[in-house]
């Protein structure tokens, strides 16, 4: 049911097209349907506004209760937590809830459209890029009680928040990777969904968001196996959890609010790497999208 | 001329690959792959060889589970043959299933508007056929409401109405022209037909043999996924009338010998009716 090109559409068997064709054609099928990720995030907004009786404030509220579930948690286990540890940790906390929950969602937008994918041809690369849209308004959002809380240190607020867009550029575009591939495997994997919740978890606290990598390394065992710190390092979220900290909350740990610029080199090199993976994610959901129709 | 066509396939033919389906696991995917299991097949469809004209409606008849929907489905462009080849020239516009919709929160007219983004037209093309799509619905006030409030009648009106607004080259409809009120089968088994004599492809798959006889002009029978018999529509239906009592009549002595053993009669069914269907 694909219309718009008046021209004779051809379709083979097995067609197997080239890696880079599929790369192709996967961009140009982003580019040419913004409208109809418009729509769909429009429609996901507005649902998730009627749905609950505080609507879109949950935006707002939801990395709020977190703060305070970790403020406690953290006050109660550790001695002595970080000066103004809720700016500290909530300087991770709201980039990996807009993380989470894009990659949760992503999960299950191809198999939630199962009806409409085997009613219509539509190129499916819209699903999650429609969901990684919509993270991104509610990140927006969730920027409202961070600005909230800044206001309360204002000590800590400096000329550095500048790269602050910078960064979750970088991020966005690893998002927008990790949606594209978990919502084609979880179409054949569908326990994919079990089991991510769990690596979510288990990557938040891996990643240095309730502690800085430099607490890491002051850890005696650590100093004893330095190659631990170096292996946290890899994790793209120990790049990005520790760029939003050094221009939002300052020096880890310092009692001297002093913001620094994130870590350039390290951000770059991420931000190759994402782009790469993103290339390789769409090519590898561009190669299984004929099967979605079959399998769903 | 010979190559004037809307639609040719040749030797069509759709495989299910059975080792992935929606109850997959990766345990179950490694215990295959470990065990060295050949993954089951399935072919919907195979051996398809037909050839569509412009102006001709074609009807595809046949048991549940014949593989009509998957052939409608591989014209759609939804699905990718698994061999042969098929050739679709122009716009190709369908209605597959019954209950379609896009979104059910949002209204008739917010549908018609995520529908034309899903069809790829743009938007001042679907503004401009806003009116005349509310007006073929003819859902009065429901055009904006929500659609979970619709019946399938409803929504087979919008998703009737969206689908030939954009005036297709070809338009494929699976069993859609069933629903509805009489006020509504009327109307759009009038701008089906207004779509045949506007030289346009119809290619659409229906229980209704009243129908087949009378608008169609070919018609194919469908049998496990093969062609049994194509051509003169009143000759196909009557084929495939034969065929049906034939069917029933053989399962019906089956069970008999079987001394009426339910489950035997339920086992005997599911060999070729089992597979889900939309």
């Amino acid at each position: 049911m694909s219309s718009g090109d008046a021209a004779a559409t051809i379709r083979q068997s097995p067609g197997g097209s080239s890696s880079l064709t599929l790369l192709r054609q996967g961009i140009s099928e982003i580019l040419s349907r913004r409208r109809l990720i418009r729509y769909l995030v429009q429609a996901d907004m507005k649902k998730r506004g009627t749905d609950t009786i505080l609507g879109n404030l949950w935006w707002i509220l939801d990395p709020l209760l977190q703060l305070v579930v970790y403020v406690i948690f953290v006050s109660i286990i550790a001695q002595r937590p970080a000066h103004d540890y809720p700016l500290f940790i909530f300087a991770t906390i709201v980039p990996w809830k807009w993380f989470s929950a894009v990659i949760t969602d992503a999960t299950t937008s191809v198999v939630g459209a199962e009806r409409l994918i085997r009613q219509i041809a539509f190129p499916k690369l819209v699903l999650p890029l429609s969901v990684a849209t919509a993270g991104v308004v509610g990140f927006l959002w969730s920027l409202v009680p961070l600005a909230g809380l800044m206001l309360l240190h204002l000590d800590r607020v400096s000329i550095m928040l500048v790269w602050f867009p910078v960064i979750a550029f970088v991020q966005f575009v690893f998002t927008v990777a990790a949606a594209v591939f978990v919502s084609a495997a979880n179409v054949f994997f569908r326990d994919l969904g079990n089991a991510l919740g769990h690596v979510l978890r288990l990557w938040w606290f891996l990643s240095p968001g309730l502690y800085s990598l430099d607490n890491l390394e002051s850890l005696k065992y650590v100093q004893d196996h330095p190659i631990i710190a170096d292996v946290f390092r890899l994790n793209p979220f120990a790049v990005l959890f520790e760029a939003y900290r050094a221009v939002i909350y300052g020096v880890p740990d310092g009692p001297q609010p002093s913001a620094h610029p994130p870590d350039l080199i390290a951000l770059g090199v991420l931000l190759l790497a994402s782009v790469v993976l993103l290339g390789l994610c769409i090519t590898f959901f561009k190669r299984v999208e004929p099967e979605f129709a079959k399998v769903l | 001329m010979t190559s004037n066509y809307a639609i040719k396939a040749e030797d069509l033919g759709v495989r299910y690959d059975l080792r992935f389906n929606r109850k997959t696991t990766v345990r179950t995917s490694v215990s295959n792959f470990v065990l060295r299991r050949p993954p089951p097949r399935f072919w919907a469809l195979r051996h398809v060889t037909f050839e569509l004209s412009h102006g001709e409606s074609l009807a595809v008849i046949g048991p549940n589970g014949a593989g009509k929907s998957t052939l409608l489905q591989v014209l759609a462009g939804i699905m990718r043959p698994s061999e042969g080849t098929v050739d679709v020239r122009g716009n190709v516009s369908g209605l597959l299933g019954l209950g379609v919709g896009f979104d059910n929160e949002l209204s008739g007219v917010e549908n018609v508007l995520l529908g034309g983004a899903f069809l790829g037209l743009d938007d001042a093309q679907v503004q401009q056929l806003l009116p005349s799509i509310v007006a073929f619905a003819d859902l009065g006030d429901f055009i904006d409401a929500p659609l979970k409030t619709y019946s399938s009648g409803m929504r087979a009106r919008l998703g009737f109405a969206i689908a030939t607004a954009v005036d297709p080259d070809i338009l494929l409809l699976d069993e859609v022209l069933a629903t509805g009120d009489a006020n509504f089968r009327a109307k759009s088994k009038a701008r089906v037909l207004e779509l045949v004599k506007g030289a346009k492809g119809v290619v659409l798959v229906t229980h209704d043999m009243e129908w087949v006889s009378e608008y169609c002009n070919r018609a194919m029978l469908l049998e496990k996924g093969r062609v049994v018999l194509e051509g003169n529509p009143e000759e196909v239906v009557q084929l495939h009338m034969e065929r049906t009592a034939a069917a029933a009549a053989a399962a019906q002595a089956e069970a008999l010998a079987k001394g009426l053993d339910p489950a035997a009669l339920a086992g005997a069914r599911g060999e070729g009716g089992g597979r889900r269907r939309r």
